[in-house]
């Protein structure tokens, strides 16, 4: 049962892959953001939206230029050193007008799910001027307020959202929506309880519809990201894998239905970069696409390009675009 | 006596290439198998030896000091100091940590200096503070004892090594296991009588409110990351622990997640063994750590009742304490 469900899983990771040896097509799209933390692909237009977190809002890329479209978010500070200032991070558009905000701006119990309405508005809309938000506030002694909303993914009737508040718990929270109506954020899946290992980080949803999790762990332990795979509606965990990997910070599948990494190593950022992970007997394994200076997020758009933000060096965060073939 | 020993390696050397593991030891419940590098299999011989030198002060310059000195299995594998003490009485800055379990962690060391128990056995006896015996001295003293010659041999192959003496007393080490605690028997065979009511409580908070979870997770309740509580942050030089070795600004302060099993056995507490008792060690954590610059945000003052403080520190007593405590006695040495 255990075999099945594994090769079940991975049909879509066991694929050979197609790299060649000096590493695919790139260019750097951007290169002037502050901390980018989030890419969105709008529905329809195609258009890149990017969290350009340290400098507290949302651009759309525009002819390389950004375009502010939702500006003054409040900004925390992530880190002790290095420290990194985050306003808003993960991004996700329901449909072409509805943008999603997962926000790591303020602090925990009080961080908003915020939800935007683009149509006709007379942009740049300011943080505040959202269409709805929700909390994960503090309820009694027992249960922590949540936080840095790192990353998002979604089914046909719901947003996961990745979570950075209880640390004994790892939640990864939910929200439903339909239409473009979305519900208030819930507390789902207590990804530590179930894994033992800390913060999950990056999110995405399978071809099969399974919720995927990267477990990005300790940022003081290498090696220690886990890959999990959960029946997004029993909350079954189907597979927990060792990856290998230092900080996972998002998971995404191509539109061939391989599933990448990428890697922040917050202990040693030159191993950090674009994986793809590899189904390998009972566990998974790892092959580096591309070294990346500090990744933070990724999205696949149509035709198969990937966008990837990389904080790189201090303002000069990139917005980085992979030719499609991944 | 001798011969039998040679005889008794050679057949654990032939068990182990049968598969069969007699050196194995079944692993404690609540623990996960224990996994040897692929280029130091235990055999009962090279547990034997390991043992040997693990109890043999002659690995120190002066013939005084030998791991169990600092380790010792009748405390906890720790000292019952706050500092240990080595050759000529001569004190290092930090506490000894426990034995028990290292074999499960990813860095060994409070600064996490070093990655593996091969690694990490051959620094104390060179070290100048500890035996102070470089290690060409210790290979040559030790192969002038018949003993450990034929038994190196019998091991290894080869005469008495510095890498044979690092992965005997690695091999021994693995073996040196702490499970079987009245948690694991409520939380994995689901008995209910495991734990008393306070230690049920204690647990709760445990995993819960008191937020000890956050770092001290897993089988074997720690991360295997390195955190900043403030312990001796207000020192006039204090020991900046990880961040003498990643250098990384946030790290200033830090020091690995130690496990907390057989926790009651190993006071004082913290890696300069500034906390006498669990109490203590609750105390620091329920006015939220020692504040500095580099506090790990997992640390805040926590709004502990009396009751709930005593029932943390059951739970740390009663429920963490292995009922097959590996109390190893000193072997007769060559
Ligand atoms: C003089 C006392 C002393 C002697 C002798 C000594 N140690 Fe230690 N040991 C320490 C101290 C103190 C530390 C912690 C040092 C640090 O973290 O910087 C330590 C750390 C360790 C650790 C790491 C544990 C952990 O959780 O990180 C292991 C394993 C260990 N010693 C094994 C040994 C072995 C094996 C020997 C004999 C070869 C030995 N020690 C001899 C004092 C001693
Ligand atoms: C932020 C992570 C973190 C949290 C939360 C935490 N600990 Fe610790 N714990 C550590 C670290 C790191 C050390 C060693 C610190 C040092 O020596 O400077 C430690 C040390 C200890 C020790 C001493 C162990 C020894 O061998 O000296 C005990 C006991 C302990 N913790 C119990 C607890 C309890 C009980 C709680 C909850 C109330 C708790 N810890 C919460 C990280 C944590």
């Amino acid at each position: 049962m255990k075999i099945f469900k594994f090769v079940f899983l991975f049909v879509a990771m066991a694929a050979s892959s197609l790299c060649a040896q000096d590493g695919p097509a790139m260019n750097v799209i951007v290169g002037d953001l502050d901390n980018p933390c989030g890419i969105a692909i709008q529905p329809e237009t195609g258009a890149i939206f990017v969290s350009d977190s340290g400098a507290s809002r949302i651009v759309k890329i525009v002819d390389g230029k950004v375009e502010p479209v939702i500006t003054d978010f409040p900004v925390d500070i992530y880190g002790k050193g290095p420290k990194y200032n985050i306003g808003p991070l993960g991004l996700l558009f329901i449909d072409q007008n509805t943008l999603v905000v997962g926000g790591g701006d303020l602090i925990d119990g009080e961080e908003k799910l915020r939800v935007y309405d683009l149509k006709d508005a007379k942009l740049p809309i300011k943080a505040d001027q959202m269409k709805t938000s929700s909390v994960l506030a503090a309820a009694g002694e027992e249960v922590k307020g949540e936080g840095n909303f790192y990353a998002l993914a979604k089914t046909a009737d719901a947003i996961y959202i990745t979570c950075n508040g209880d640390d004994n718990k790892g939640w990864v929270a939910k929200a439903g929506f339909k239409g473009s109506d979305v519900a208030s954020i819930e507390r789902y899946l207590a990804t530590k309880e179930a894994t033992q290992i800390d913060a999950p980080v990056g999110v995405t949803i399978s071809p099969r519809g399974e919720l995927v999790i990267g477990q990005m762990g300790e940022i003081t332990v290498p090696n220690d990201s886990l890959l999990t795979f959960y029946d997004a509606n029993s909350k079954e965990m189907l597979l927990n894998l060792k990856t290998n990997l230092h900080d996972i910070t998002a998971l995404a599948y191509s539109n061939r239905g391989q599933l990448y990494a990428l890697d922040f190593a917050w202990s040693d950022t030159k191993q950090g970069g674009l994986f793809q992970l590899l189904a390998d007997g009972d566990g998974v394994k790892t092959k580096k696409i591309v070294a990346l200076d500090k990744p933070t997020a990724m999205a696949f758009d149509a035709d198969g390009s990937l966008y990837v933000t990389v904080i790189g060096e201090e303002k000069k965060g990139q917005l980085i675009k992979i030719q499609p073939g991944l | 006596m001798k011969r039998t020993l040679v005889v008794c390696a050679l057949v654990s050397a032939w068990m182990v290439a049968m598969q069969h593991d007699p050196a194995v030891a079944e692993t404690p419940l609540g623990l996960p198998t224990v996994v040897h590098p692929s280029d130091n299999a235990p055999s009962d011989a090279k547990i034997a030896l390991g043992k040997q030198l693990y109890f043999d002060a002659r690995l120190s310059v002066d013939d005084k000091v030998s791991c169990a000195s600092c380790h010792d299995p009748k405390k906890g594998w720790s000292n019952g100091e706050a500092t240990a003490s080595g050759v000529g009485g001569q004190r290092g800055g930090r506490s000894a940590p426990t034995v028990l379990n290292t074999t499960y962690q990813r860095f060994q060391f409070w600064d996490g200096r070093a990655d593996t128990l091969e690694q990490q056995a051959l620094g104390p006896i060179a070290n100048p503070i500890e035996m102070n015996l470089p290690i060409d001295a210790a290979v040559k003293k030790l192969s002038a004892i018949e003993g450990y010659q034929k038994q190196f041999q019998a091991v290894f192959g080869s005469p008495v090594s510095a890498e044979g003496i690092g992965k005997a007393i690695a091999a021994f080490e693995r073996t040196v296991l702490s499970g079987n605690a009245p948690y694991d028997k409520y939380k994995i065979n689901k008995d209910e009588s495991a734990l008393s009511d306070s230690a049920k409580q204690g647990m709760k908070l445990f995993f819960g409110k008191a937020n000890c979870s956050a770092c001290h997770v897993g089988p074997n309740f720690t991360d295997n990351g390195f955190h900043n509580l403030g312990v001796g942050m207000k020192a006039e030089k204090p020991d900046l622990g990880r961040f003498e070795i990643t250098k990384l600004e946030g790290d200033r302060g830090s020091f690995k997640t130690p496990s907390l099993r057989d926790i009651a056995r190993s006071a004082p507490y913290m890696h300069d063994g500034s906390l006498a008792t669990l109490e203590d060690v609750v105390e620091h954590y329920s006015k939220g750590g020692i504040a500095n610059d580099y506090l790990d945000e997992e640390i805040f003052t926590l709004k502990l009742s009396g009751e709930d403080k005593a029932a943390l520190v059951t739970f740390l007593n009663e429920g963490l304490s292995s009922s097959t405590y590996p109390d190893v006695s000193a072997p007769e040495l060559p």
